[in-house]
């Protein structure tokens, strides 16, 4: 009880100093202490004191505080006040835009925006590091920001708890000067293609899976008032003008990812923002270039990509689009990286956990969980044989072997799409007793749920 | 002039998992007459290698590596590191010791 009582006060007093730090940010942002504001020729409005006039633009905290960076001469003075002047939509507050974040914050870009429709969920929590155990289900724009802040409190840092659509994802991203797109999803990927190239703000595109990672500029446009035609970069449609086949699309929660792998990326996202903001020239930017990182080799590659395609729906000359569109409906696939619950098996087939339990007491029952060999030894039902889906091919007729010889045969897999698959499969091959094969409808999740609540969810 | 051609193709991104997991692999090409007895083909370009991939390499499910007589939408081919549309795509006339690289886009994060 004793356990339980405390647990609730530091709970309790987490909250309290959650409403509390939020008063005081908002406090500083109105005495102006946060973010001070360089106005064009770099003069600043700082603390309040008079009569003490340093010789540079930058205040003294600002000086100290960024001082290993301001030596860098790639960043210098002029650079450390274009940071703090710019503004930094990062999309997606998970594996690439928490190290993105916590460097840029460290940084003192002036602005940072966090994207996020998602809560922390403890999966996360093993890449996503500006959460922490007590974050689990709330917002990870608000988590993610509440972190940022105990990093650099003299910054704006805003959280958005929303789904960018195609409804609202102009209006925020005009807010900033470059977008980084850590999101993990191809709806989200298209859209925040399309919102640079209409807003004209740079996109740095960072993603990652299992062990590799890839990362480049779109969109990037030089500032030269003495060229007619600036240089554009290409954007990413003008590499990839239609989606991928959503078969073909892994997750981060289907295939799995090292967390330092996506940590790689964000960082190096972090770091050509900076370059951005400060001005550095597409020679020196990952514009027209793409970085290939892998992991398990331990490999960079930086490739050289194709220049602005003169016939790209979204940014060239002959465009055709003008305004958002529905990127859900353009990919067939949802905004998220969450799992769809498919139907493939006619629900005659379909037995539910609880009944899973009474079949595995008749004898002759047979349960196949066609997981991948990895997930079999993380955890499994007892009794049961493992036929991954994407060996099924090979062991397919050991597998109808074994189903001859059963009186019952239920499928299981993760979530119930794989094992109605499987199931199917099985069911075209035999020629008689159709009726013995099943699968379990929600797969582990719902045995977790419904019989064995100490089985791992994952 | 050498009958064989040898080539180094690498998979990644994810790509790798239709080619029996493996990313890269060393091949040596026969003369295309050889290979291709049918078709008009004078020298390997990308799109008699792509045949030569569906028919040599390709484990399974060719609709998630192939669409038409090209690669599916989201993957990125690069010769020698450049992206192939620098080289006419298709048309690129492979040369000995070529680096072709199949790369699927990732999109988590
Ligand atoms: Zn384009």
């Amino acid at each position: 009880m004793d356990l339980i009582e405390l647990e609730k006060e530091v709970e309790e007093l987490r909250r309290l100093l959650q409403k509390k730090e939020n008063e005081l940010c908002l406090l500083k942002q109105n005495l102006n202490i946060v973010s001070p504001v360089l106005d064009q020729n770099g003069s600043h409005s700082d603390t309040g004191v008079t009569g003490t006039e340093t010789k540079g633009t930058l205040p003294k905290w600002a000086i100290e505080r960024y001082s290993r960076q301001i030596l860098v001469p790639e960043i210098g003075v002029k650079g450390q006040e274009k940071l703090m002047r710019g503004r930094v939509l990062i999309v997606g507050a998970g594996g690439l835009g928490c190290p993105a974040g916590v460097y840029l914050a460290g940084a003192g870009v002036g602005e940072l925006g966090l994207v996020d429709y998602d809560a922390v969920d403890i999966t996360n929590i093993h890449r996503q590091f500006l959460h922490g155990e007590k974050m689990q289900n709330i917002s990870k724009a608000d988590s993610a920001a509440r972190s940022l802040r105990s990093i650099n409190s003299r910054i704006k840092i805003t959280a958005h708890n929303i789904q960018l659509s195609a409804s609202n994802a102009l209006e925020i991203a005009s807010r900033y000067d470059v977008i980084l797109d850590c999101s993990d999803n191809v709806p989200t990927r298209y859209l925040l293609n399309d919102v640079s190239v209409l807003t004209k703000i740079p996109l740095i595109s960072g993603s990652a899976l299992k062990m590799e990672g890839q990362l480049t500029i779109y969109g990037y446009r030089e500032v030269d008032d003495k060229k007619k035609e600036p240089y554009t970069g290409p954007c990413y449609r003008c590499l990839f003008p239609s989606p991928p086949p959503p078969e073909a699309v892994g997750s981060c929660s289907a295939n799995g990812v090292s967390g330092p792998v996506p940590g790689t990326i964000g960082c190096l996202q972090a770091l050509e923002a900076i370059k951005l903001l400060v001005g550095r020239n597409r020679e020196s930017l990952l514009v027209q270039r793409m970085l290939i990182f892998d992991g398990d080799d331990m490999t960079f590659r930086t490739v050289k990509l194709r220049s602005r395609n003169d016939r790209c729906a979204a940014c060239s000359d002959n465009a055709t689009l003008t305004e958002l569109i529905d990127y859900e409906a353009l990919c067939s696939m949802p905004a998220n990286d969450k799992e769809l619950d498919l139907h493939i098996l006619p629900p005659e087939h379909r037995i539910g956990a609880t009944e899973l339990v009474q079949q595995m007491n008749k004898p002759g029952h047979l349960l196949v969980d066609v997981r991948s060999e990895n997930e079999y030894q993380m955890c499994c039902i007892e009794g049961a044989v493992n036929y991954p889906i994407d060996k099924l091919e090979k062991m397919f007729e050991e597998l109808m072997e074994n189903i001859s010889g059963a009186s019952r045969v239920t499928f299981i897999c993760r979530r119930g799409n794989d094992s109605q698959v499987a199931a199917k499969l099985a069911m075209e091959k035999i020629e008689k007793n159709r009726e013995k094969i099943q699968d379990v409808e929600g797969g582990l999740h719902a045995w977790a749920k419904y019989i064995d609540r100490d089985f791992p969810v994952y | 002039m050498p009958e064989t051609l040898k080539l180094q193709i690498n998979f990644s991104g994810g790509a790798e998992l239709l080619f029996d997991k493996i990313k890269k692999h060393n091949i040596e090409l026969p003369s295309v007459r050889k290979y291709l007895p049918d078709s008009k083909a004078e020298k390997w370009t990308i799109r008699e290698l792509l045949v030569w991939i569906k028919g040599n390499l390709l484990k399974e499910r060719p609709e998630l590596f192939l669409q038409g007589d090209s690669v599916r939408p989201g993957i990125l081919v690069l010769i020698n590191d450049a992206d192939w549309e620098l080289f006419g795509e298709l048309e690129y006339e492979l040369q000995q010791n070529d680096n072709i690289m199949f790369i699927s886009t990732l999109h988590g994060g």
